[in-house]
């Protein structure tokens, strides 16, 4: 401490402890937060048709094209900590041997929640607003008050993490590592989600009770792959190419 | 020019007393260590993790502003240090032979004054 060098590397030294320290803190202090997080995911409507995997593709697959209604309540996952959540739903179905090879978990939709306070990001979500709304703002759209209002990731007047998804379509459309789906039953849609904190540890969702951290209720729906629509008369040419969602992040998809 | 480059190289240094160094160091680990705690707390009352960020950030800035230049009251108990024994050559009137009479310096036992 004798000259200012050494006070700089000492001050600066012990100011990383505390930093640490204060980190440290911050993550463990996320276990007194409650959260009751509760979902309703319906299936509305389930479709398998051929289609190719890109455009030059010779490969004819089945797709399985899943809508769905979402009503979930996942705002007191936010607290102090979080900066975001990625919330999904997979839709999974056992294989044709259950006895030798797992059960297959696809992802049919996806969205990245921000925080209230998290810097922007192109790839956040954007919530769509409801037909209603839309409606009702149109006469008013050149204020660019109501364009703000339209791109969070929360219905309007609402919180993060609450999502009211009405006959939604699927981002990814999803196959079979055969490329047979159609007809498969004992299906299950399911909402998972991964708490992104900005410091401490990633937390997956979970069924059962922890502390004050309980399970999710909901958010589960059992469902049966139909019978393939009717593509046996179109061209190979004249199918369509099933490219995922991954180039339209951010918009609802 | 030496003298100029004296002055330089104390104020690069910025040296301080024996006193003035154990309080830095104590005024060191305290507006931290407060800082740390004010900056969580405030932080976690108000659920604003930014608030924490900056607040700690603040406080550092703070105490490296208190603790880094040499101010003038880290240096308010200069040691008394012996004078010199001898008059340094070419200095002409340097310390006078008769102040250095009745102290005794003892290096390893032996009497060297």
């Amino acid at each position: 401490m004798h000259n200012t060098l050494t006070r700089i590397q000492n001050v600066f030294g012990f100011f990383t402890s505390v930093a640490f320290a204060v980190a440290a803190a911050i993550a463990l202090s996320v276990v007194l937060s409650s959260q009751t997080p509760s979902a309703s995911l319906e299936l509305r409507n389930v479709q398998v048709v051929k289609g190719r995997p890109h455009y030059y593709s010779t490969k004819r697959e089945e797709y399985a094209h899943v809508k769905f209604d979402l009503d979930a309540d996942l705002s007191t996952l936010f607290n102090w900590n979080t900066k975001q959540i990625f919330a999904y739903i997979t839709a999974s179905y056992p294989s044709t041997t259950p006895s030798t090879i797992p059960a297959s978990e696809a992802i049919i939709w996806d969205a990245i929640i921000p925080a209230d306070n998290a810097p922007w990001h192109q790839n956040t979500y954007i919530h769509p607003s409801s037909k209603a709304d839309v409606k009702a703002k149109k006469p008013a759209k050149r204020g660019s008050k109501s364009k703000k209002d339209t791109t969070k990731p929360y219905p309007a007047g609402a919180q993060p993490g609450i999502l009211k998804l009405s006959s939604q379509k699927p981002k990814y459309q999803i196959t079979d590592i055969s490329g047979r789906i159609a007809e498969r039953s004992n299906a299950t849609l399911t909402l998972h989600w991964n708490v992104q904190p900005y410091v401490g540890a990633l937390v997956w969702d979970s069924k059962r009770s922890i502390g004050r951290w309980q399970g999710l209720k909901g958010g589960e729906s059992k469902f049966e792959f139909p019978p393939l629509k009717g593509t046996e008369g179109v061209k190979k040419e004249d199918l369509k190419v099933e490219a995922g969602g991954e180039r339209n992040r951010g918009k609802p998809a | 020019m030496d003298a100029l480059l004296d002055q330089a190289r104390l104020i690069w240094e910025g040296e301080i007393d024996f006193k003035g160094q154990r309080l830095v160091e104590y005024l060191t680990y305290a507006l931290l260590t407060l800082t740390g705690l004010i900056a969580f707390f405030i932080g976690l009352s108000t659920q604003d993790i930014y608030r924490t960020l900056y607040i700690g950030l603040g406080g550092t800035a703070l105490t490296f502003l208190i603790a880094v230049p040499p101010w003038p009251f880290y240096n308010s108990n200069p040691l008394a240090w012996l004078p010199a024994k001898t008059a340094p050559r070419g200095m002409g009137s340097g310390v006078d032979r008769a102040q250095l009479q009745g102290i005794s310096i003892e290096v390893d036992g032996k009497k060297i004054s």
